[in-house]
């Protein structure tokens, strides 16, 4: 039999190529950027990935960091978390100087990492476990935290709905939450849910599992049925969120939905139809195509880089990851100013300088202290009304519980 | 597939040379600058990204070991490794966090090898029970019972109750420092290499040995034909249940292995594709070889790696490159495959040997 070498040639040519990879140049700042474009996330990671690599671009186009251009390592991995781990190394070897992460799982394994290798690891997972400095000191994101979002949510209904129902002053008002059990980033911020509503006495009552995956939530809106709750609040991703709702108004449960972020897009009221008529989300940004600071020059870089996409295709996602790169780059301005790049620098002399920084895009101000890792204390609560997003209400949680603010609610 | 050519005037005069296994001084010298390479070159050459992916290679290779143990050697077909591996990893984790250790076991750095050992063991016993079926139903309905391991374990039991003990929610985090055998506290990408590295020569070494012993032999009858084998005498069950048993404790040394690498773990981290990958692994590599689950598992890993470094140089003139890499990457697993079972069907292992047997050979053809 002839041998076959013809791809052992081939092998070789790619290892050989594989040596030819070289580092950033000297003027140039490498960051990493690990995004879910193929995994279990890809549904939102994609938009989001855009965003990151646009972002980028644009920052560049207006003068880099202070002068020196931003080299981008930028990989999908999949939500594969050893992909996540061998990307991280890469991105160490390229001598990243932080890295824009993703969700949850690469997040939650990476922290212990992220820590020790003092690597600033900005993502779009906004669990209030990550805002305490003592515990996740590198792990920062620029969003209302979950557990925020979730008392402000719960805020706003009780301030602007529940003196509008027919029982108000007659019974405690009843609440009930959905989400995964199982899901680290569902179950984030229900303790902090629990508490407020126990605060502002309300009636809680049975958690209802739903998986993130769900497709009928059936069983689960006839046990709430017994509880007759005034308002649900939904911490899962929008799929299952629109399942949910979609269930409650076929069975006519007859609640107010509010929805922490990542349930609250632009793809709800296309999964969930009339259903989605009056929901409340908390959106820390503006929604694509709003009127606020900094969204033309989002839309111009999604035209431009990725014309292919149709605008309105896009989403809040790309604002998110907008957000991200956008406070990135504002704190290694500040550490460049102050001559000192490395992790450490950029963390002390870039994030934990920030006050009350506004970067636009429909963000809250941002401030980062080193005993404070919450971004802000204002949660922006959305209403979806007539086919539009329109902002309702604006809770400045610190303004109004000062004392627990400062002293209880950090970290959880 | 194993056999040597050995060279002129070279024969055994004892069953212990016979035995033996390398069995020339050639052999032995590649082999000893095998391990130098291994445990003293590649540390020292290999950056943090390369040795990151060196772990990963020993961390496939250490769960490919017990899937090439029950595919390629007892014939038991399984699509549920990652379970073991998980139940290993979790045993390990609770061990550490949750167990009340005494104080000199702590001291001394115990803690961390007594929970791999029981790791191991509880990962064995688990895939028993996993196993059990193989005595009634083969093939395509054990590929199902396997299946059931890997959703009952990690998406079922670890997902909803395992991973909520101590109140952590989902994710486990080792604080900095628990993570010791003896006074060496593996707390860096390298230390991890060199723990990996030892543990995969174990395993390697152990399944070597096993494989040619007089279980192994039942085990490679029972893959054969399972009705000769048992007409020969051979318990059939028992040997099936026994290959479980050792795929499992492999699979719970790897897991073990594998949170020193990241100090956290959660149930993410063992999806019901990496079941599925292992098994990959070993048909690339080639079934019924362990040198094949090593070469597996370095293509898997490393050529995958390489193609995308060469991508890299190219991503400044095309960006959307990087981004789309992954596509090309989960595509290149499937074509791999196919590929292989269409023009390599014996995997890497018989090329390999091909290689090898040219040069011993040469200049005779055969």
């Amino acid at each position: 039999m002839k041998p076959k070498r013809s791809w052992w040639v081939w092998l070789s040519i790619v290892m050989i190529l594989g040596w030819a990879a070289g580092a950033g140049a000297a003027d140039e700042i490498n960051i990493g950027a690990l995004n879910d474009m193929t995994g279990a996330t890809s549904d939102v990671g994609k938009d989001y990935a855009l965003g990151i690599a646009e972002a980028i671009n644009y920052i560049n186009d207006t003068g880099g960091i202070n002068g020196k251009k931003i080299k981008l390592f930028q990989f999908d991995y999949g939500y594969r978390i050893p992909e996540a781990l061998t990307k991280y190394s890469l991105f160490k070897q390229k001598k990243c100087v932080a890295v824009l992460g993703w969700g949850t799982g690469d997040t939650e394994a990476l922290a212990p990492t992220v820590g020790k290798d003092k690597m600033p690891y900005i993502s779009a997972s906004y669990s209030g476990h990550l805002c305490d400095p003592k515990k996740a000191p590198y792990n920062l994101f620029f969003s209302t935290d979950y557990s925020t979002q979730a008392r402000g949510l719960i805020t706003a209904w009780f301030d602007k709905k529940w003196p509008k129902k027919p029982d108000f002053g007659k019974r405690k008002p009843r609440i009930v939450f959905a989400y995964m059990f199982a899901s680290p980033f569902s179950s984030a911020s229900i303790k902090a849910a629990e508490d407020q509503a126990t605060m502002l006495g309300f009636e809680v009552g049975p958690k209802q599992d739903v998986s993130l995956f769900a497709i009928d939530t059936k069983s689960q809106i006839l046990a709430m049925k017994d509880f007759k709750p005034d308002v649900v609040l939904h911490t899962n991703t929008v799929m299952s969120v629109a399942a949910t709702i979609r269930d409650a108004y076929a069975l006519e449960l007859g609640a107010d939905n509010i929805i922490v972020n990542w349930g609250f897009d632009e793809a709800l009221p296309v999964l969930a139809g009339k259903a989605a008529e009056g929901a409340m989300g908390c959106a820390p940004w503006a929604f694509f195509g709003q009127d606020v600071k900094l969204m033309d020059k989002v839309k111009e870089y999604a035209q431009k880089f990725n014309p292919g996409i149709p605008l309105e295709k896009r989403t809040i996602h790309t604002i998110q990851a907008w957000a991200n790169a956008m406070g990135l780059a504002e704190a290694l301005k500040r550490a460049d100013k102050a001559g000192d790049l490395t992790g450490e620098g950029i963390l002390k002399k870039g994030f934990e300088t920030m006050r009350n920084y506004e970067i636009g895009l429909g963000l809250a101000p941002v401030s980062f202290t080193p005993t404070d890792h919450r971004p802000q204390s204002k949660a922006r609560i959305y209403e979806y009304k007539d086919g539009k997003f329109v902002m309702m209400d604006e809770v400045d949680l610190k303004a109004r519980w000062p004392e627990k603010w400062e002293k209880e609610w950090l970290g959880w | 597939m194993s056999t040597t050519f050995l060279p002129c005037g070279v024969y055994h005069e004892n069953y212990a040379q016979d035995h033996a296994w390398f069995q020339t001084n050639l052999i032995k010298g590649k082999m000893i600058l095998l391990f130098v390479l291994l445990y003293l070159v590649v540390p020292w050459v290999a950056d943090v990204y390369w040795i990151s992916v060196m772990n990963q290679v020993g961390y496939t290779i250490m769960g490919a070991l017990g899937v090439q143990l029950l595919i390629g050697y007892c014939g038991q077909l399984t699509l549920g490794h990652a379970a073991f591996i998980a139940v290993g990893a979790y045993t390990s984790t609770l061990l550490i966090l949750e167990f009340p250790w005494p104080q000199f076991l702590l001291d001394v750095g115990l803690a961390y090898p007594i929970s791999i050992f029981v790791a191991a063991i509880v990962a064995g016993i688990w895939s028993v029970l996993f196993g059990l079926p193989s005595a009634r139903v083969k093939g395509f309905y054990l590929i199902l019972t396997t299946m059931a391991a890997q959703f009952i374990t990690v998406d079922f039991l670890i997902t909803q109750y395992i991973s909520q003990i101590g109140g952590r929610g989902q994710a486990f985090s080792l604080p900095a420092g628990t993570i010791k055998i003896g006074p060496w506290t593996i707390d860096s990408d390298v230390k991890v290499y060199y723990m990996i590295l030892t543990f995969v020569v174990i395993c390697i070494a152990g399944v070597a040995n096993l494989v040619r012993s007089r279980v192994g032999r039942a085990w490679i009858a029972i893959r054969d034909n399972d009705i000769s084998a048992e007409v020969m005498g051979i318990n059939i069950v028992q040997y099936k249940l026994m290959a479980f048993f050792v795929a499992g404790f492999i699979g719970g040394i790897a897991g073990a292995c594998w949170i020193s690498n990241l100090a956290a773990i959660s149930p993410e981290h063992f999806p019901w594709f990496w079941s599925l990958w292992l098994v990959g692994v070993i048909l690339i590599g080639g079934v019924g070889s362990i040198h094949g689950t090593v070469f597996g598992a370095l293509f898997m890993v490393v050529v995958m790696e390489l193609l995308q470094m060469a991508v890299m140089p190219l991503s400044d003139a095309y960006p959307k490159l990087l981004m789309d890499f992954l596509f090309i990457k989960e595509a290149a697993f499937g074509l791999s495959i196919c590929l292989f079972l269409l023009f390599e069907p014996n995997g890497l292992a018989y090329r390999w040997w091909q290689i090898k047997n040219y040069f011993n050979l040469w200049p005779f053809s055969y």
